[in-house]
């Protein structure tokens, strides 16, 4: 049943109602003109220039970009308007502003979600890899691709978009083992909903109980497509990077400077470095055919000790499964478990070697590694709970390293011991010897920038091995029934050819180049869709993550399909397949775009697009544009998200500390995404909360909006700066109640409203303009 | 018979779009309007029409009526986080004496925190109390006098034994993330009386948030409008308050500015109603900032009520939660329609403890847990009983499963049970000094009349005057509502 729904049908190129001009434009007048409605004339330029920034860039103009571009339009108002299109989607900004609205589609966030809502390292490389995808008007097939199958295309970190929604750990689980399934199952619904909503417009989960009520969706469709993505877990991994890739390119530099630096210290003595999750302790190299590290402490945690040589390409020579033999004194271990083989088994976490040894002993804890045949090593690499490192942040209590001084000796190929490296030796040496410091801390310096820019484990999912999978009878996981080969709905040809065997990684990269053929209709149809309705206001499709039979009927299906097979075959000149911004010219270039957005009599359908739709703007334009007009938006793209939030204990909310100061001055974008937390300003405009998909934000007027950008400190602050800034480059009076205007709004104020304000400035202060003035519907409003 | 005569009077209105596009204030539509434009007008899994609210953009707070007439007009929902031990409270089960300190075929393997240990009987003893006889134990001598009032849910069972799950499930009927609160539902369906004051307030432990955190009082994908505001008597919320360097005068000058900005800009759209949404949300702030520190000013409050709630004696945190039990009723006098107030918070909060969630020393923790919520609590509900509020409020006291018959591997605590647990409710519309259901001999499972959650809710709802089945809201490709697909109201506790 269902099967014939519109949406599921194959995209049929259809002939464009007139010929020449902007064929949307033709598509929408020909509807207008059947409705006997007659649309609005040209938007003016001010309005022009601040819907296309806002649009394309989630900013809005400066006074002095509104200024160059009235200059030209008066002259040549097409060519302005190209120009003005044209910068603003090369902007670097643009890839930002676009990235807001993927990440909303995914519920992307840098917390779990659940109790301890713990904070995903590193996710952000995602959200970063999203933002140079728009800007590099990254094919969005191949976008597709590489956020299904990123690990196997050099874009590992594309992968976050699997692991986006939220997940509870295995800590709050407990310890049954029907509820350890169960949270299996749960996290397996979060990915195939990202993937069906975002995707394919299909609401996939309704089927994970039973058949889908309304699409020709079946149960088997789901755990089909659970057993494509059942190599995925919710953690962290080093992404693959190809290697062309910013962040290996940049990763590969600083090793070397490393390398430079260990050059300097070479030959010396040995030196520490201090690696946060790990430490390592270098010395010179030489061909041993065993080490022993002897701790100075009772008690020691390790869960893996590493040996390198100075050639990084052979690898740790320690690996249990390179025949390297481990030894200890394991009469001092945890409870007869936490035995020392922990230490060389390739296995990092809570599986540690833990040892104390008995109040008195003379005897501390100590290892022995003895090799299978002799090995160069000059360093040795060691920690205590690099999972945890590697994984979450910002907690009270991050686990430190459980050693602290240490021996470390090793036995040459003739057979003699000698010592390599003693700590206590080494803090002596660097007090003495005050020269080493500069190597030392240029090392320690390059170590914090490798930790922020190179290729780090990354929350962007772990795999595992993916097994069988089976239908689970009324999403059940205690009640399986037939075994499922990986693949696609049905209904949409979604054989794959695959089965339970198929190796993880050709799962995904099998199903991502089913779902970016051109035979798949929904891809193409949803994504335009969802340009059309950031661009707009409204999709085509009003519920753009579903276009089943739920779902709402397109207003203008024709445009629809055309739109869809031009995004995919384009056969206008100088346009790329799958390009957003070329589709985005096509939609900003047509008239409806530029029509002005005022009332009419006729009051006729909004959907038809008889005027611009003028719209709210979402909390991040807000705040964006109270930045940029008080000259303080730090415009630098990508990096670690700004915090607002406190340092907690693992079972705790996070707290707001701060959410105004000078740190926070950074594009929205970048403000830590939390799941489910308010950010005490603007979560109360609809920010979302990350927990459920979101094909749209709701737009709701409270209150409580009205409360915050009142009498936040973020506002309160930034008034003052507006009102300063417009002083010093504007003088006092008029003058600078005009800049205020023309910071905020991008106009002059009116004579009325010159009047108004400079009395407000004169009595109480050039602040409450700006305070006001940040408050208006003109600043909340796309014109 | 065309589509539109299934269709409910409030909803009919929306048929008309542009009708919807200006009364619902939802710019550019898309919201709970799917379905209205769907060919086969496809509807939730009840195979009845949702009834959607028309909600004034002016004011989305403005009281609409409920799908049927009842007597509760507001709703008071007292959430004890954590896991209130129902074997150690109000479901008195004497064959655990016999069995006290012994093992007992029904006791698993393994529960939430790993290996069990053997059966305890309760901590305190039980006692009849009242008209009716009803056995509470002595751990809650103040709630206990008030059991004539109360109708008691003994056979509850949850879908999972972890917290954030179980409050998420409890307080959103979703064990997942993402999904709108109880209070959301419940002020998106029915607005509230008293425009001047939010229409949802989540009144928080003085120790801070439950595990679940926002979840709890959040608007999920429901407009923010309707997300709980967060205040207690001693924090108001977030920017109420007028910024300490600014006078009086200088918020005038703001206000009056702003009015004119605006009312110049709505020249140029005139009856655009988003806008005009904007400006009536500026006005309504104004009035929040004087009545939400008038109802949040419990000291006002003459002597004998700040004894009888004992604002003034007990631990700290009793005295900070019986101020919070002073605002509940002020708020529920004042016509907000639902009030959220909790007792406990996520681990991290306190000195001690932090909630119910007794894993080790149960004897103690409960203890302190309960002295600092049993005299305010009752307090609280005598004093609605007395004004006369109990008419037309329903109280519901909830927590989101009950605790082990045995005790864990350490010997001193219990573990979660979501097998069976005690929830209650009294006031407009439930049956008073009744007791629906039962757990087994032993409090392990519940047997007779089993209450899932969804059915709870259900229930709620209906004495809201709301059908559960009914109230809905588009969201990507679901009509979704608090009960999910399930639930029933449970018939034999309407009075």
């Amino acid at each position: 049943m269902g099967a014939e729904h519109w949406a599921f049908q194959p995209i049929k190129r259809p002939k464009a109602p007139s010929v020449g001009g902007n064929k949307i434009d033709s598509f929408l007048n020909a509807r207008l003109a059947k409705a006997g409605v007659k649309p609005n004339g040209q938007a003016t330029p001010k309005e022009l220039i601040r819907r296309v920034s806002i649009v394309l860039t989630g900013l809005p103009p400066t006074p002095e970009q509104v200024q160059a571009f009235e200059a030209r339009y008066e002259k040549d108002a097409e060519q302005a308007y190209i120009r003005l299109v044209e910068e603003q989607l090369s902007s670097k900004h643009f890839g930002e502003r676009w990235a807001q609205h993927w990440l909303d589609v995914i519920r992307w966030a840098e917390t779990n979600g659940s109790e301890a809502n713990l904070y995903r390292k590193m996710a952000w490389v995602y959200r970063d890899y999203v933002v140079r995808a728009f800007n590099d008007d990254v094919p969005y097939d191949q976008f597709v691709r590489e956020q299904l199958a990123g690990d196997t295309l050099g874009r590992g970190e594309a992968t976050g978009f699997l692991v986006s929604g939220p997940h509870v750990p295995p800590a709050t689980i407990g310890q049954i083992p029907a509820a350890i399934r169960q949270a299996r199952a749960d996290r397996m619904d979060e990915i195939i909903q990202t993937v069906g909503s975002s995707l394919l417009g299909l609401t996939m989960n309704c089927a994970r109980c039973h058949d889908h009520k309304f699409d020709p969706v079946s149960i088997d469709d789901y755990y089909s497509m659970a057993a494509v993505f059942q190599g995925i877990e919710f953690g962290s991994r080093s992404p693959e990077f190809g290697p062309d890739h910013p962040r290996r390119q940049r990763g590969e530099a600083l090793l070397k400077a490393i390398d430079g630096e260990r050059k300097k210290l070479r030959g010396t003595s040995p030196w520490q470095e201090d690696w946060g999750g790990y430490r390592e302790v270098h010395f010179g190299a030489g061909k041993f055919k065993a080490i022993k590290v002897n701790f100075k402490t009772p008690y020691v945690g390790v869960d893996e000790l590493e040996l390198f040589g100075p050639d990084l390409k052979m690898g740790n020579v320690a690996l249990a499964s390179r025949g390297t033999k481990v030894s200890g004194p394991d009469h001092m271990a945890q409870r007869g478990r936490t035995t020392v083989s922990r230490i060389n088994d390739g296995e990092y976490g809570t599986m540690a070697w833990r040892a104390r040894a008995p109040n008195g002993s003379k005897e501390k804890p100590w290892a022995l590694l003895e090799f299978a045949e002799p090995q160069t090593v000059s360093f040795v690499r060691l920690s205590t709970n690099r999972e945890y490192y590697y994984e979450v942040d910002y907690l009270e209590r991050m686990p430190g390293l459980s050693f602290s001084h240490m021996k470390i000796e090793g036995q040459g190929v003739d057979g003699k011991w000698r010592t390599l490296a003693d700590t206590h030796f080494i803090e002596k040496i660097n007090k003495e010897r005050a020269a080493r410091a500069v190597p030392l801390k240029a090392i320690q310096a390059h170590i914090s920038e490798y930790e922020e820019q190179a290729p780090r484990p990354s929350f962007v999912g772990r795999f595992v091995e993916p097994g069988v999978t089976r239908v689970m009878h009324r999403g059940n996981p205690e009640n399986l029934r037939a075994e499922v080969p990986p693949a696609a709905p049905e209904l949409l040809a979604g054989d794959l050819k695959l089965n339970s065997k198929t190796p993880e990684a050709h799962r995904r990269a099998r199903f991502a180049e089913w779902a970016t053929s051109r035979e798949n209709p929904l891809l193409a149809r949803v994504m335009v869709n969802r340009i059309w309705q950031h661009v707009f206001g409204r999709g085509l499709v009003a519920t753009a993550s579903d276009f089943g039979k739920a779902g709402a009927k397109p207003s203008h299906p024709e445009l629809l399909d055309w739109l869809a097979s031009e995004f995919m075959l384009p056969v206008r000149s100088n346009a790329a397949s799958w390009s957003v911004k070329d589709t985005l010219r096509l939609l900003l270039y047509s008239d409806a775009f530029q029509r002005s957005s005022r009332p009419a009599a006729h009051k006729a359908d909004e959907a038809l697009l008889w005027r611009f739709p003028p719209r709210r703007v979402e909390a991040e334009v807000i705040r964006d544009g109270i930045l940029l007009a008080s000259g303080k938006l730090d415009a630098k793209i990508g990096g670690r998200s700004y915090r607002i939030h406190n340092v907690k204990k693992t079972y705790a909310q996070w707290e707001v500390v701060d959410n105004h100061g000078p740190h926070t001055w950074r594009r929205m974008l970048y403000q830590e995404r939390m799941r489910r937390v308010d950010d005490q300003i603007f979560t109360a405009f609809d920010f979302p909360d990350c927990g459920q998909v979101r094909a749209k934000r709701p737009v709701s007027t409270t209150p409580l909006q009205a409360l915050n950008l009142m009498n936040s400190p973020f506002v309160v602050e930034q008034s003052a700066f507006i009102a300063a800034r417009a002083e010093k480059e504007a003088g006092q009076g008029t003058q600078a109640v005009k800049r205020c205007f023309e910071l905020l709004l991008g106009r002059e104020p009116s004579s009325n409203e010159l009047k108004a304000s400079l009395a407000v400035a004169k009595q109480r202060g050039l602040q409450f303009v700006a305070r006001a003035l940040i408050n208006s519907n003109e600043f909340a409003f796309i014109p | 018979m065309s589509n539109a005569d299934h269709i409910s009077p409030q909803s009919r209105g929306l048929l008309d779009r542009r009708s919807f596009m200006q009364t619902a204030g939802f710019s550019l539509g898309g919201l709970g309007l799917a379905s209205l434009l769907a060919e086969d007008d496809p509807t939730g899994f009840s195979g009845k029409q949702p009834i959607r609210p028309v909600i004034d953009v002016n004011n989305p707070y403005a009281p609409r009526p409920p799908h049927f007439a009842v007597p509760a007009k507001q709703v008071l929902v007292i959430y004890c986080p954590g896991a209130v031990s129902h074997v150690d409270t109000f479901d008195h089960k004497p064959a655990l004496e016999k069995q006290h300190g012994k093992k007992a075929d029904y006791i698993p393997k393994v529960t939430f925190e790993g290996p069990p240990g053997n059966v305890a009987k309760a901590f305190w003893d039980f006692k009849p109390r009242g008209q009716t006889g009803k056995m509470v134990s002595d751990l809650l001598p103040n709630l206990a006098t008030m059991t004539d009032d109360f109708c008691f849910f003994h056979a509850l069972h949850t879908e999972t034994a972890a917290h954030p799950q179980g409050e998420n499930f409890f307080n959103t009927g979703f064990t997942m993330e993402g999904f709108p609160s109880f209070g959301a539902w419940v002020t998106y369906a029915l607005g509230t009386e008293n425009a001047d004051l939010p229409g949802f307030v989540a009144i928080n432990d003085p120790r801070g948030l439950a595990r679940s955190g926002k979840n709890n009082f959040g608007s999920g994908f429901l407009p923010a409008s309707f997300q709980g505001t967060n205040f207690t008597a001693k924090n108001p919320p977030d920017n109420l308050r007028r910024p300490k360097q600014f006078a009086a005068a200088d918020d005038a000058a703001t206000v009056d500015l702003l009015r004119a900005l605006n009312d110049k800009h709505l020249e140029k759209f005139p009856g655009d109603a988003d806008l005009a949404a904007r400006i009536a949300s500026y006005e309504l702030a104004g009035k929040m900032q004087t009545s939400v520190p008038e109802v949040m000013d419990v000291a006002r409050e003459p002597e004998f009520i700040q004894k009888e709630y004992g604002t003034e004696s007990g631990s700290d945190l009793r005295q900070e939660y019986a101020k919070n039990c002073i605002l509940a009723r002020r708020l529920i006098e004042q016509g907000v329609r639902v009030v959220q107030l909790f007792n406990g918070s996520d681990p991290s909060g306190g000195n001690g403890i932090t909630n119910w969630d007794s894993h080790a020393n149960i004897k103690n923790t409960h203890a302190m847990q309960a002295e600092i919520m049993d005299q305010p609590t009752a307090a609280l509900l005598r004093d609605l009983k007395r004004r006369g509020l109990l008419d037309h409020t329903l109280v519901v006291w909830a927590t989101e499963f009950g605790r082990m018959p045995f005790l864990q591997g350490n010997g001193t605590g219990r573990d979660h049970n979501p097998g069976a647990f005690t929830c209650f409710m009294a006031g407009a519309g439930v049956k008073a000094g009744m007791s629906y259901g039962a757990s087994d001999e032993f409090g392990f499972k519940a047997v007779h009349n089993r209450t899932s959650v969804y059915d709870f809710n259900a229930t709620i709802l209906h004495l809201m005057g709301l059908d559960h089945e009914r109230l809905s809201y588009y969201h990507n490709g679901l009509e979704r509502r608090l009960t999910n697909v399930h639930g029933h109201v449970v018939k034999e506790v309407l009075a």
